[in-house]
């Protein structure tokens, strides 16, 4: 327990060393990571996702290894989507094979662990559906022959702000997919200052970034998160949560129970990168925006600024004030 | 989703019908119940009131919770009428329905009361304000239309509703089901408490304001009971009468004078003096109307000049009582009248029923003339705005008397038929050889003097050869009716009498003016100057003021109204064995025509009664409306009985009218002690017993109803009070009157006040509650639970509110950085014990425990005594803490 806890305590720090002054966005990663789920970062170009992304990816495998050959450790690959990118890009093709005389799959690059899908909604839906699902089943179908993906199969898709032209919104249900949607935001001003000061080295350490963690560590760490302990009251919570976001006035659509399960999925590997091994009520708060928000339709943009908090700021308020439970 | 949507909404329904309705419910029978106790109008069950208001509310709360809208409403009760009127035309009886339909009226409008409240507090945010106030009037109302207003009364009375107000206050905002709370929020708190505490005044000033008219009319009566010394002589000290003619101004309206002086001048007014019903008619129906006598003027004064009342006259035939003194139903004969009448032809007993407006002396008998019997009788509600008190006399009166004689002479032919069969049958009298020498010496006594004596010259000449009495005074009446060459009449008629004289000349010089001069004058000086002359012809005479009556029509047969200028004076002209007969010899006043005011309404006889007790309150059912009363004194069927013993008997009081100073009040004003006069009304419906000649009164009471069925108590004397009043009557007064506002504004002082000081005390209060809990909580967990709250509440108190953090990010952020206490390494510790499952190690108990010492200390380091004590009385801040905070703003999108 504690020599997990150490290691993502390095693993933070190893990113920390590259993403500098997004403490909190870096745990997000790390959390919808143990949580085996995907995450999707959405802000504007330049804000340092696809480094975080690669990052990421390089702190737990060995750059580019290859998915079946690196054993034991953990293979990465990125696609840069474009608008003309056609799903066999991404899941490979058959290609005629005149040795074998016939045809043989040859392998996109989904076949992977970490999967930087970058810019992803600059990709026409054809292509974001087929990523649906790798994300969903973990497996992928071409023809006739489904292949079963890594257990460990984690997706970091970027994007671009809905409103920028020459992007496709993903549809509802990709949304879905994604454990988490975060934001970055721009820096703070001393962190930019100390970033254009620095970025000689962090350019040179984006290359030589060290691998922290192994293939094994980060399953260890998935079971770990889920042995966390939940407490009744707050499951309740979520459960109120989940239901207050379908009975609010102004969502048209309200989480469903897929995302309940996530939220406390999520909830759990939270606690685990905060060096908890049990959830605490300040872990609502901080997961609901990124796990539920992109989940919701809201009636207008007012509401989509207020409706979520103010669901969840009731039920953190009432958790505050109820006292410890007797222990039985 | 759908329904676990419509439980969700149905659990907040019923939440709400437990916080909200059921308060409403409670105060609504408790104002129901107090307005029950107050008024007798509604008597059909407190429970069933109570339950048609609580189905109106319930029905309009669960329907408008489940947003129905106004139709809806309308559509149910049109429904609900609907089956009413079916099942009210399968009653048989007709008196079934009556009262069917009375019960359904005051089902209906508490079911419609029930039914608004229940929409207003479901529609509207601030519902609770419109009914509190309501509540209070309806309950300010109800408590000044009692006697005794005391603190205690109002406090104990009024509590439940401010009890309601306040607990509506503060229920609302939690029942708001999300509040964005703000400093603006606080502000519109405080405006929501300057609201209550203006509504709590306006109620009072209500109040205030309904109790003045009480006041002033129990300060009118008390000054009508004050003033009853002054009567007995003419001694009043102001000389008002000059300007008023025949009336005097006392503390309680106007009088006629005991004194009477012909003076220059009348003012004349059209005050309602009193009107009464006079039961006297002639033989063909027509209403017969008779002049009603106040007092009888039998001497003059020569030294003053004036006409006065003698008590000690022959054969005096007037009623000596006060009736305002009388208890009510209580009856008052005096036999020597009947004596005294000196008349036995043409005798009758004539019956009159006087109401008196407040304008006129209560203290006296109006009647026709020797009334030889009074009773006092109540005033029907209606009416109790114009007349004060009423009574009821029987006079002896001669059928040859009434008001046609010379004032109203009239050219109908009955009525001259009438005057001449009154005359044929006077003139039978010859002389006055027969009467008692006294009398005739002291109705003819005549004064001496060169005026007088020109007087007398003038009668003797104008009844030169008349020898019997009616001629004589007919021939003074012609002298009045005379008419010069020119066919006009030599005797005018005017309120302006003797403009040529000085006011100062004695009237003596002024009657001999009026008779020799001027010809004009008004009805003193007709009825004065004809005195003198029938004196001078030896007849006996004797100067009568009263009132006029005039039969302005025959809408209300038998009654008549008297206004001030209707004030008389005229002669009554003694005639043997006919007694006195009324002679006017006013000339009509051919300027003036017709009435200055018409009639009005008559009032409502009162219903007669069979029993009337003395009665003394023994105990009382404010619930039931039930007393037991003691009584030795009665009145069984008119007759009067005192009992050789005290019985006791239970009164049903639930059907009865109360009240106190002939004012209408409530049951409630009864207590225990005071003594009563309780009426019971005869009714076809109930069984009265009949009076059994020959049977002991004793054994009748036996065998009276129990219990008495009350239709009228009146309260005479409040125990308490009788000791004060009789020490010190009148003084006793004023003061009294002031204690009484200032309770009232004690009352409001006080419950604005502790209401204030209970808010404002509230955060300490609140403080020292959680410092106790603390104190006494247990090792482990549970004391850690009440170190976090008492912490986060003097934290809070301290000025640094948490807004919507956790309680984590609140230590980390806000607590650490100021106070060195190490707040979020306790919060740490205290989610750990909240939210995972491990058990207590020494190191929490370490960490509890020092979070225990080092926030105290800490606190104090940073705050002073003063400015912490001073902290603790922010009561916005204080509430604040108890309401949720506002939602924050999401960061992203």
């Amino acid at each position: 327990m504690t020599d997990s806890l150490s290691k993502l305590k390095t693993l933070t720090a190893n990113i920390e060393t590259i993403i500098r002054g997004k403490p909190q966005e870096i745990k997000y990663v790390v959390t919808a990571l143990l949580a085996r789920g995907h995450i999707l970062l959405e802000d504007n170009p330049g804000a340092g996702k696809t480094v975080l992304a690669k990052t990421l990816a390089q702190s737990i495998s060995e750059g580019t290894a290859d998915f079946h050959s690196a054993q034991g450790g953990v293979a990465f690959k990125r696609i840069q989507f474009t608008p003309d990118l056609l799903p066999m890009d991404l899941i490979g093709s058959h290609i005629y094979d005149e040795t074998k005389k016939d045809f043989v799959f040859k392998k996109g690059p989904l076949f992977t662990h970490v999967l930087l899908a970058d810019e992803i909604n600059r990709a026409s839906p054809k292509v974001q559906s087929a990523l649906l699902e790798c994300m969903a089943e973990n497996q992928i179908s071409a023809g006739d022959t489904t292949f079963q993906l890594d257990p460990f199969f984690f997706t970091i898709a970027t994007q671009n702000p809905i409103e920028m032209e020459g992007t496709y919104p993903l549809p509802a249900a990709q949304l879905d997919r994604f454990y988490m949607k975060i934001s970055f935001g721009y820096v703070s001003e001393e962190v930019e200052l100390d970033i254009y000061q620095n970025y000689l080295t962090i350019n040179n350490g984006k290359n030589t970034i060290k691998q922290v963690l192994a293939y094994n560590d980060i399953i260890h760490l998935q079971q770990e998160a889920e042995k966390v302990y939940i407490h009744p009251e707050l499951i309740k919570s979520v459960v109120h949560i989940v239901q207050g976001t379908r009975h609010h006035q102004e969502i048209a659509l309200g989480c469903s129970t897929r995302g309940g399960i996530i939220f406390i999925k999520c909830l759990k590997a939270w606690a685990l990168v905060n060096q908890r091994d049990y959830v605490i009520e300040d872990d609502l708060r901080a997961l609901a925006q990124p796990v539920l928000h992109h989940r919701l339709i809201f009636r207008n943009r007012e509401a989509s600024r207020t409706a979520l908090n103010q669901i969840v700021d009731q039920e953190v308020n009432k958790l505050s004030k109820m006292g410890i439970q007797s222990k039985k | 989703m759908r329904n676990f949507f419509l439980n969700d909404r149905f659990k907040q329904l019923l939440i709400r019908l437990v916080l909200v309705a059921i308060p409403t419910m409670v105060i609504g029978f408790i104002t129901l119940r107090f307005v029950n106790f107050s008024y007798t109008a509604l008597n059909t069950g407190i429970a069933g009131q109570t339950l048609y208001f609580s189905l109106g509310l319930l029905l309009a709360y669960s329907l408008y919770f489940y947003r129905a809208r106004w139709v809806v409403s309308l559509f149910i009760l049109w429904i609900i009428y609907l089956l009413f009127q079916r099942f009210i035309s399968r009653l048989p009886g007709e008196f079934d329905v009556f009262y069917a339909t009375a019960r359904f009226q005051l089902y209906s409008t508490l079911f419609i009361i029930g039914w608004m409240f229940g929409l207003l507090l479901v529609k509207i945010r601030w519902a609770h304000f419109i009914l509190f106030g309501l509540l209070a009037v309806v309950t300010l109302v109800a408590v000044s239309d009692t006697l005794d207003i005391s603190l205690s009364y109002i406090l104990a009375h009024l509590a439940p509703v401010v009890v309601y107000g306040l607990y509506m206050l503060f229920l609302s905002p939690v029942l708001t089901e999300r509040i964005e709370l703000s400093f603006k929020k606080s502000g519109r708190f405080l405006i929501r408490i300057t609201l209550f505490v203006l509504l709590v005044l306006l109620a009072l000033f209500i109040t205030e304001s309904l109790f003045s008219g009480n006041l002033k009319a129990v300060e009118k009566e008390l000054a009508a009971r004050g003033a009853k010394g002054k009567n007995g002589k003419g001694s009043n000290k102001d000389n008002y009468d000059d300007r008023n003619g025949l009336m005097e101004k006392t503390d309680d309206g106007y009088r006629l004078k005991d004194t009477m002086r012909v003076n220059s001048k009348m003012s004349s007014s059209d005050k309602l003096m009193f009107c009464a019903r006079l039961d006297n008619y002639f033989p063909d129906g027509s209403p017969a109307p008779l002049y009603f006598v106040y007092h009888y003027l039998t001497r003059y004064d020569p030294a003053k000049e004036s006409f006065t009342r003698d008590v000690g006259v022959p054969s005096f035939d007037e009623l000596e009582v006060d009736p305002a003194r009388l208890p009510m139903y209580y009856s008052f004969t005096d036999t020597s009248i009947i004596r005294k009448s000196m008349a036995d032809k043409f005798r009758k007993v004539t019956e009159a029923s006087v109401y008196l407006s407040e304008n006129t002396w209560k203290h006296a008998v109006l009647s026709p003339s020797s009334a030889f019997h009074i009773q006092t009788i109540p005033v029907e509600k209606d009416f109790q705005k114009t007349f004060l008190s009423a009574y009821k006399t029987y006079s002896f009166t001669s059928e040859l008397n009434n008001a046609y004689f010379v004032y109203n002479i009239s050219a109908s032919p009955m009525l001259e038929k009438i005057q001449e069969q009154r005359y044929d049958e006077l003139r039978k009298i010859k002389n006055y050889n027969k009467i008692n020498s006294e009398v005739l010496s002291y109705y003819t006594e005549y004064p001496t003097g060169a005026l007088y004596d020109s007087i007398a010259k003038l009668a003797f000449r104008l009844s030169s050869k008349k020898a019997r009495p009616l001629d004589k005074v007919l021939a003074v009446r012609d002298f009045f009716l005379r008419k010069n060459e020119n066919g006009k009449r030599i005797f005018r008629y005017s309120l302006q009498a003797g403009a040529l004289d000085d006011p100062n000349i004695p009237s003596s010089k002024m009657l001999y003016n009026f008779l020799f001069k001027t010809h004009t004058g008004y009805c003193t000086y007709y009825a004065g100057a004809s005195l003198f002359m029938l004196r001078a012809l030896g007849v006996p005479t004797r100067f009568t003021t009263g009132f006029a009556t005039i039969n302005r029509g025959d809408k209300n047969k038998g009654w008549y109204w008297f206004y001030a200028s209707q004030a008389h004076a005229w002669t009554q002209v003694y005639f043997p064995e006919y007694g006195w007969m009324d002679f006017d010899m006013t000339i009509g006043n051919e300027e003036q025509q017709g009435a200055p005011k018409p009639d009005g309404t008559p009032p409502l006889p009162p219903p007669e009664p069979w029993l009337v007790l003395s009665a003394r309150t023994e105990s009382i059912d404010l619930t039931k409306k039930q007393m037991v009363a003691s009584f030795k004194n009665l009145i069984f069927e008119n007759t009067t009985y005192q009992l050789n013993k005290i019985f006791t008997r239970p009164v049903d009081a639930s059907l009865c009218r109360v009240l106190y100073n002939k004012r209408d009040t409530t049951l409630a004003a009864i207590k225990p002690g005071d003594s009563l006069i309780i009426v019971s009304y005869k009714d076809e419906a109930r069984h009265t017993p009949r009076p059994q000649p020959g049977v002991a009164i004793e054994t009748q009471v036996e065998n009276f109803p129990s219990p008495v069925i009350a239709d009228e108590i009146h309260i005479r004397g409040k125990e308490k009070q009788a000791g004060k009043k009789e020490i010190g009557k009148k003084k006793n007064q004023e003061p009294e009157k002031k204690i009484t506002l200032k309770e009232i504004a004690w009352v409001a002082g006080i419950t604005v006040g502790s209401f204030l000081l209970l808010m404002l005390l509230f955060p300490l209060l609140y403080l020292l509650y959680r410092l106790l809990r603390l104190a006494f909580a247990s090792k482990g967990s549970a004391r850690a639970d009440q170190l976090y709250r008492a912490t986060l509440y003097r934290l809070h108190m301290l000025g640094m509110e948490r807004e919507t953090e956790t309680p984590l990010e609140y230590a980390e952020k806000k607590i650490d950085p100021v106070l060195s206490a190490d707040f979020s390494g306790f919060m740490r510790t205290y989610l750990r014990l909240k939210y995972a499952p491990g058990k207590l190690t020494e190191e929490d108990q370490q960490q509890i425990s020092g979070l225990a010492k080092r926030i105290g200390p800490a606190i104090r380091q940073r705050n002073g005594f003063f400015k912490r004590l001073l902290n603790y009385f922010n009561v916005v801040r204080a509430i604040r803490y108890f309401q949720q905070p506002s939602e924050t703003e999401n960061p992203t999108v």
